[in-house]
């Protein structure tokens, strides 16, 4: 690798991870004032947290939205991956375009839509409305990750499962979702990670739920704590410790298949 | 055989969610935009009307809002693509047990909350914070820099650290499916590496380049938040506005209106933007070989 690429990478790195360190730094800082220079190492803000009820209850709510966001938009992406996969599927072209409709579309302009809608027939917003909307925008990234690893699997398998009498059902359930079990894992995490960072779509159909990221904007009109920067610095660990362990799960998968597959994978 | 069929029809189900849920609502703007609110009762009443239109194309700011919003996903895109290119290479040069973490660490940003970036811009750029701190301390500036903060410079700014990874990823991408016997053999044939990049490289990056540049136009010029928590006073965006109409007007028509309009312009430009990319030999090269 040339010096040149080296410093470009270097940079890079220090520009995604400056503003996450200087969050980190101000958690730690003995003021109630962010500002430099440093007045020493305290822990206080953290404790603070755990006797802040709002965001106790906020981030609960947070959790407790992303689970059902995450399964669903695993599954959805499952499902328009294999049909994807198929040679037979008709107007290829309308259905990707619906599939990155949610990702093209402001995600004010489509809440806002979604809103009037829901108004319109009578629908209230509230917990289930936010869990549809965000499961629609992590459709194109579930569906992706999915694919990817779809169009990569050796169809000799399932012939061959077919030929020794296995049902479609069968071949799917023994040789084909084996094979997918990381992909749908990272479609999981992609599909809670876009939950919890999301703040748009719960400010038009949250109703009354109050997610963390809404309580988080509110603060943040009224005055910058340092409480909020231990707040941030806790989501982001339990975001990177989510991202890490689909990682891994999806190595492991990804071993197991090629051990499966035998050794043209690896050439 | 049966399997296959199967397979395709998997996609009812998708394409039934996503009608629903994404486009009959984004239709439903179709209807509202020709109806007529009651300004006695403050209810929307399904009278035909062009008022709406008319006062669109007439009224210069929706007009103005909606083109800085292209031009600003244009510029960040466009910033993105000069940035994200040769830190994409770079990523595709490293060793193999590198890239993994490398893409760990090029996905982090998206992994943090849209409020969490904001804030820590804010604090990075404030007056007191890090950014100031540094130039201060360094004698450079007598005086915190205003500018910073609060201004089209943070906007782009943050805009560009929200969505950069989106340029970068599929670049990458594209580069990892260069065959390097390709390059070998330009170098063979006498191509100096410059050469070898302009003549083989790049032509074979361009639908990478291409997505990355949709990507990034798509989310940066969609954008509300950030101009309007980071921009100051020229956070203005058409979405805030739509915002405003249909929140605190309730002129749900006019929001519509305004919401079809910009749906349209971003769609239009996004297509020449496509368009323009296809007319590179390498781009379609690569696509047909990609349907074959």
């Amino acid at each position: 690798m040339t010096r040149g690429m080296t410093l470009t990478f270097t940079l890079a790195i220090g520009f995604f991870y400056l503003p996450i360190l200087v969050l980190a730094l101000f958690s730690f800082n003995a003021s109630s004032l962010m500002a430099f220079p440093l007045s020493g190492f305290t822990l206080s803000w953290y404790a603070d947290l755990f006797g802040n009820a709002a965001f106790l209850h906020g981030f609960l709510t947070s959790f407790l939205i992303s689970q059902p966001v995450g399964i669903l938009a695993a599954l959805i992406g499952l499902l328009a991956a294999l049909a994807l996969s198929s040679p037979r599927l008709a107007y290829r072209g309308v259905f990707i375009f619906l599939i990155v409709l949610p990702f093209l579309v402001p995600k004010t302009v489509l809440s806002i839509a979604q809103a009037m809608l829901m108004n319109w027939v009578g629908l209230g917003r509230g917990p289930g409305a936010l869990i549809a909307a965000q499961t629609l925008i992590a459709i194109p990234f579930a569906t992706t990750i999915i694919a990817a690893t779809v169009i990569r699997l050796d169809k000799r398998l399932e012939d061959a499962a077919r030929d020794l009498g296995a049902t479609p059902w069968q071949t799917f359930r023994r040789v084909v979702l084996p094979q997918l079990k990381g992909a749908i894992g990272a479609a999981y995490s992609i599909g809670v990670i876009l939950s919890l960072a999301d703040l748009t779509i719960s400010m038009f159909l949250a109703g009354r739920t109050q997610p963390l990221s809404l309580i988080v904007a509110s603060q943040f009109r009224r005055e910058l704590k340092p409480d909020l920067n231990a707040m941030q610095v806790v989501v982001l660990l339990l975001t990177a410790l989510i991202v890490v362990a689909s990682e891994v799960y999806r190595r492991s998968r990804a071993r197991h298949r090629n051990t499966f597959a035998g050794p043209e994978d690896h050439a | 055989m049966r399997l296959t069929l199967h397979r395709a029809h998997l996609a009812l189900p998708v394409a039934l969610v996503l009608i629903l849920g994404c486009l009959l609502p984004l239709l439903l703007l179709i209807a509202f935009s020709v109806f007529t609110v009651d300004m006695d009762a403050f209810e929307m009443v399904p009278d035909f009307s062009l008022a709406n239109w008319a006062q669109m194309l007439t009224n210069p700011v929706f007009a103005f809002l909606i083109g800085k919003a292209v031009l600003s996903g244009l510029i960040t895109a466009l910033i993105a693509a000069v940035l994200g290119y040769p830190l994409a290479l770079s990523i595709a040069n490293l060793p193999i047990a590198w890239k993994g973490i490398a893409q760990i660490l090029l996905l982090t940003p998206l992994y943090t909350g849209e409020i969490v970036r904001i804030y820590a811009w804010r604090v990075v750029l404030g007056s007191e914070g890090l950014i100031n701190a540094v130039l201060e301390g360094l004698g450079l500036v007598d005086e915190p820099v205003k500018l910073l903060l609060f201004s089209p410079f943070t906007t782009h700014l943050v805009l560009l650290y929200n969505t950069l990874p989106f340029m970068v990823l599929p670049i990458w991408i594209s580069a990892e499916l260069i065959d390097r016997r390709l390059i070998e053999a330009a170098r063979d044939l006498g191509a100096r590496p410059f050469e070898a990049f302009t003549r083989v490289v790049f032509p074979l990056t361009i639908p990478g380049l291409g997505v990355g540049l949709l990507a990034v136009f798509a989310l940066s010029a969609g954008d509300m938040l950030t101009p309007s928590m980071l921009g100051g006073t020229s956070g203005a965006t058409p979405m805030a506005m739509i915002d405003n109409l249909f929140g605190t007007a309730f002129d749900w028509p006019l929001a519509s209106v305004l919401a079809l309009s910009l749906l349209i312009t971003l769609f239009a430009t996004a297509s020449s933007i496509g368009f323009l990319l296809l007319r590179f030999k390498g781009a379609r090269a690569v696509l047909q070989g990609g349907l074959k």
